[in-house]
């Protein structure tokens, strides 16, 4: 009788728990799958300096790349870099290349229709830049010139509003395309970011190549794929913790050579 | 994965898409006409002209078909200035794309007038016509009738090819899509309608290669 009583107990404890695991089994998350895998991969732009360049040892290298790889670092997975230029960097994150992009892609609402912005780890400052000779003291002086702009960048989003009637706008799909059209003379003034802009002109000093205005500042941040509640979360967290401890901040200086501001949180 | 196509943002943007098919079209159709042309003085000085001529139209020949067409671009529209010429976009990618199709038809025409039959050549010179007259009137056109299929390739090819004059900020079907997909980041959406209006302008090519053909080379040609 007694060992009827103890099968019957068994019997409801592996039904109790059978019914428990039937419970809706959540759907693997991204961020499980990456521990899983052990493997974080985030899309990266190498064509954007200082965030995202090849190093001289081919590698790459800049504050966006140092940034991935302390945060692999944190999370305890290996880092694999999915390289695509500024127009991949939403596309190959939504077509599942990548788990992440960290591609200093500023915040804006049009962007967080697609994807899901993580908090900023950054700021930067568009910049319009050209030759000392050429004469761009206000926006109203960029009426008739030939102004470089990069596809899928804060500048696209930014210039076109604030130029003035008249202006011509000239599109590259690179910023590499955006910088030798300045070069070559194929554009009077490009538009970018200050720290590239220092990277064409310290590059070039025989250019003279200075910043005019200042289009806009802005935050940047990672961004995950839409309803990626967990990873967003846990690169919250990390991005939290690594601005308490000044890594963020240490990593900016480093390859900017200035200080990183204040980051908002949202 | 989850992800919910949104087309109603490709049509109403698609006027633009046509503007870019457009200068697509007729960046590729005027570089076919005036690169075909190109190709067909090359062949036949490399068939028929002086020594140095022939040397010179054999390096432009080996350099163009080895070398990306990219690097060709950029040359076009990045180097070119700094010796005083400075092309517009549109224009250097006109350019790029005739001097590359040249050297390709050049050397697809080559094998067509190798295969046209050397007595018809001798019967030629027996008649007293000149390398001209010989080349136009008994070379040529079998040498087209022959390579046409490889040509019209070539030339859907180049079509096809003329999406990376985008990099130099030519504003053609691919410039357009990138600026699109960039501000609406319907990526997806727009590269699939873009993929399809290249598909159908390389079916319209070809369609019209085909009845071209029938023009040319068959009607009234068949006693």
């Amino acid at each position: 009788m007694k060992t009827y009583l103890r099968l019957l107990a068994l019997l409801v404890l592996v039904a109790g728990s059978t019914l428990s695991m039937s419970q809706p089994a959540h759907a693997e998350t991204t961020l499980d799958k990456i521990l899983k895998e052990k493997k974080l991969r985030v899309a990266i732009d190498v064509g954007n300096p200082p965030f995202g360049v090849l190093g001289k040892d081919g590698q790459p290298d800049g504050s966006d790349v140092a940034v991935a790889r302390q945060m692999a670092k944190d999370m305890g997975v290996e880092l694999e870099f999915v390289q695509v230029p500024s127009t991949g960097r939403i596309p190959a994150l939504l077509a599942g290349r990548a788990d992440v992009t960290i591609a200093s892609i500023s915040v804006t609402t049009d962007r967080a229709k697609t994807v899901m912005y993580c908090n900023p780890n950054g700021a930067l400052s568009i910049v319009i830049l050209a030759p000392k000779a050429t004469a761009i003291q206000k926006p109203a002086d960029m009426a008739g010139k030939r102004i470089g702009i990069t596809r899928a960048t804060l500048e696209e989003a930014t210039v076109p509003k604030m130029a003035p009637q008249g202006t011509n706008i000239v599109w590259f799909d690179e910023i590499g395309a955006t910088i030798q059209a300045l070069l070559s003379g194929q554009v009077d003034a490009v538009a970018m970011t200050s720290f590239a802009g220092k990277t064409v002109a310290d590059g070039n000093p025989d250019k003279q190549i200075e910043p005019k205005l200042t289009v806009t500042t802005a935050f940047y941040g990672p961004i995950v794929r839409p309803n990626d509640f967990e990873l967003r979360q846990w690169i919250n967290t990390w991005i939290f913790l690594n601005t308490q401890n000044g890594t963020l901040a240490a990593i900016y200086k480093q390859h900017t050579g200035l200080d990183l501001p204040t980051l908002p949180t949202f | 994965m989850h992800y919910v196509f949104h087309f109603d943002v490709v049509w109403d943007h698609f006027p633009e898409l046509l503007t870019g098919a457009l200068l697509t079209i007729r960046l590729s159709a005027i570089a076919m006409v005036l690169g075909l042309v190109l190709g067909v003085v090359c062949a036949y000085q490399a068939s028929a002209g002086p020594g140095p001529i022939r040397q010179a139209i054999k390096l432009y020949v080996e350099i163009i078909r080895n070398t990306p067409f990219l690097v060709q671009i950029f040359i076009f529209y990045f180097s070119l200035p700094t010796i005083g010429l400075r092309l517009d976009a549109n224009t250097a990618a006109m350019l790029a794309m005739t001097i590359n199709l040249g050297a390709y038809a050049s050397e697809i025409l080559r094998s067509g007038i190798e295969a046209v039959p050397r007595g018809q050549i001798e019967a030629g010179r027996a008649l007293g016509l000149s390398r001209l007259q010989i080349f136009r009137l008994i070379i040529l056109f079998p040498a087209l009738k022959t390579v046409y299929p490889a040509l019209a390739s070539q030339f859907i090819l180049l079509m096809l090819g003329s999406s990376v004059v985008s990099t130099i900020s030519a504003v053609e079907l691919t410039a357009i899509t990138n600026s699109l997909q960039s501000t609406t980041f319907r990526s997806f959406e727009f590269y699939f309608v873009a993929t399809g209006m290249y598909l159908v302008m390389a079916l319209g090519f070809r369609a019209s290669f085909t009845a071209l053909y029938w023009l040319v080379f068959q009607r009234g040609r068949g006693a």
